[in-house]
């Protein structure tokens, strides 16, 4: 993508207008390219200087004593979890010497960029969703599937893979839940695992694994969901990886902006 | 087109010119500032921040939505969300007031696409194109100088890429919506959009 393109994606985005396939563009090509943030802030900047044109009107009273009633006794969100990537050993590269942490990111980044770039979305937001639970593996996750599909702001997404395979991603924001359903997905060999990643801006959270039946399997995210993630998965080895750094290219991207 | 005269009061000056629109230096955030209280539980700072801010918020889903009780239900949505996320408002990457808007706008967006036909909003947004600001809107709008100034810059854009952007902004269309409107090629809106954009920033001098 040239910076010409993703300019226009930027405006696009800033002012809440792209579909979604071109919204994870957006995201795919941000991560590959941060240096492009500026141009993204530049326009998130100007369309909030356009929120003037529209006035000001004085809400109606009930509404604040309304609101303070309920904040009282409303939780806030803690502050973000601590970054365990941070923590980790660092990767060596072939010299021997701890490589930056931009490398493994960037390279993450232009692979998803890629991916993303080919895969097909096929379904958009609140679609009516099959009847899958019984044929569910996964007893947790079919208990959060539900609970996200019953929730009230259910969202979900879908991509279809190469080798035929589909991924559809549910998720809830009032929730903070995600659930992943795979249909078709290759079996691996005990030796390696799918693991589930959140992409928070140019962050990669680890967020569980997990082994495909070949079949229909639900995978919940074990990582809190935040508005604007984007949901990836990746062939690891058994357990996970152990950097908590994806190792390969993701197989699977679902954004859910 | 008719632009009523600016009301000044107290607040409008402080939280307008005070602090976004001063170009001296680095006027200091009072939104940001609430935000970082309110992060930490403080139901004073999220008072005042609802009390400096809900108007402008409210006018704004106003304008998106048209329909007063889903723009009161979209409200309280979205103070409840400055409420719960507060924490995740990082005052060193933008300012309060921008992060705010940014929430206010998306969730009247995220209304006005699941709970309006498009056909319902082909007629309102043919008014709203007309008075570019809020002569559709007869109530109680008061439009302070800065939004005399933005719609004025939008009122000297090309008549194309001015309807792109209203559409977007204050209709909440997305641009495949828009192209479909204008019976204009998907590519050409996007292109619009980036230009009027960009030129809408030189013009109100909103700088990195």
């Amino acid at each position: 993508m040239t910076e010409e393109e993703f300019a226009e994606l930027a405006a696009g985005h800033a002012l809440h207008a792209l579909s979604v396939d071109d919204e994870a563009r957006y995201a795919a090509a941000l991560l590959a390219h941060p240096e492009w943030q500026a141009i993204a802030d530049d326009d998130q900047d100007a369309v909030a200087v356009l929120a003037a044109g529209a006035g000001s009107v004085a809400p109606p009273e009930s509404i604040r004593a309304n609101l303070m009633a309920q904040i009282a006794a409303m939780p806030q969100e803690r502050s973000p979890e601590p970054d365990w990537a941070a923590f980790a050993p660092a990767p060596l590269g072939d010299d021997g010497a701890p490589l930056t942490e931009q490398r493994p990111r960037r390279r993450w980044g232009r692979a998803l960029f890629a991916l993303a770039a080919c895969l097909v979305l096929i379904v958009g937001i609140g679609v009516g969703v099959s009847a899958i639970t019984a044929q569910v593996n996964r007893p947790l996750s079919v208990v959060a599937l539900d609970e996200v599909r019953a929730a009230e702001d259910v969202a979900s997404a879908s991509v279809q893979l190469d080798s035929g395979a589909e991924a559809t991603a549910y998720w809830s924001g009032s929730l903070a839940t995600a659930v992943l359903v795979t249909k078709g997905l290759e079996e691996l060999d005990s030796s390696r695992t799918y693991e589930l990643w959140v992409l928070r801006g140019d962050t990669p959270i680890p967020a569980g694994v997990f082994q495909s039946t070949g079949d229909e399997v639900a995978a919940l995210l074990n990582e809190p969901m935040r508005e604007g993630d984007v949901i990836a998965v990746t062939v690891e080895d058994a357990g996970g990886s152990p950097t908590g750094q994806p190792t390969s290219d993701p197989v699977i991207v679902i954004p859910t902006a | 087109m008719r632009v009523m005269e600016a009301e000044w009061g107290m607040l409008d000056a402080m939280v307008i010119d005070g602090v976004e629109v001063d170009e001296n230096g680095p006027a200091s955030d009072i939104a940001a500032d609430l935000l970082v209280r309110t992060a930490d539980g403080d139901q004073a700072a999220f008072a005042e921040l609802y009390d400096m801010l809900s108007p402008r918020v409210f006018g704004l889903i106003l304008r998106v939505l048209v329909n007063r009780s889903q723009s009161e239900e979209v409200l309280q949505e979205v103070f409840l969300e400055v409420w719960q996320s507060a924490g995740r408002f990082a005052p060193n990457k933008g300012q309060g007031r921008t992060w705010i808007l940014t929430i206010a706008h998306r969730r009247a967006v995220d209304r006005v696409r699941a709970s309006q036909s498009s056909t319902d909003r082909d007629i309102k947004a043919g008014f709203k194109d007309i008075g570019i600001a809020h002569d559709s809107v007869a109530e109680q709008v008061e439009l302070s100088i800065e939004g005399e100034k933005v719609v004025a810059a939008l009122t000297e854009l090309p008549d194309a890429q001015r309807e792109a952007i209203v559409l977007a902004y204050y209709g909440g269309y997305s641009q495949s919506e828009i192209a479909a409107l204008l019976g204009t090629p998907l590519g050409t809106i996007k292109t619009r959009m980036r230009d009027g954009l960009s030129r809408l920033r030189h013009t109100l001098g909103v700088t990195a």
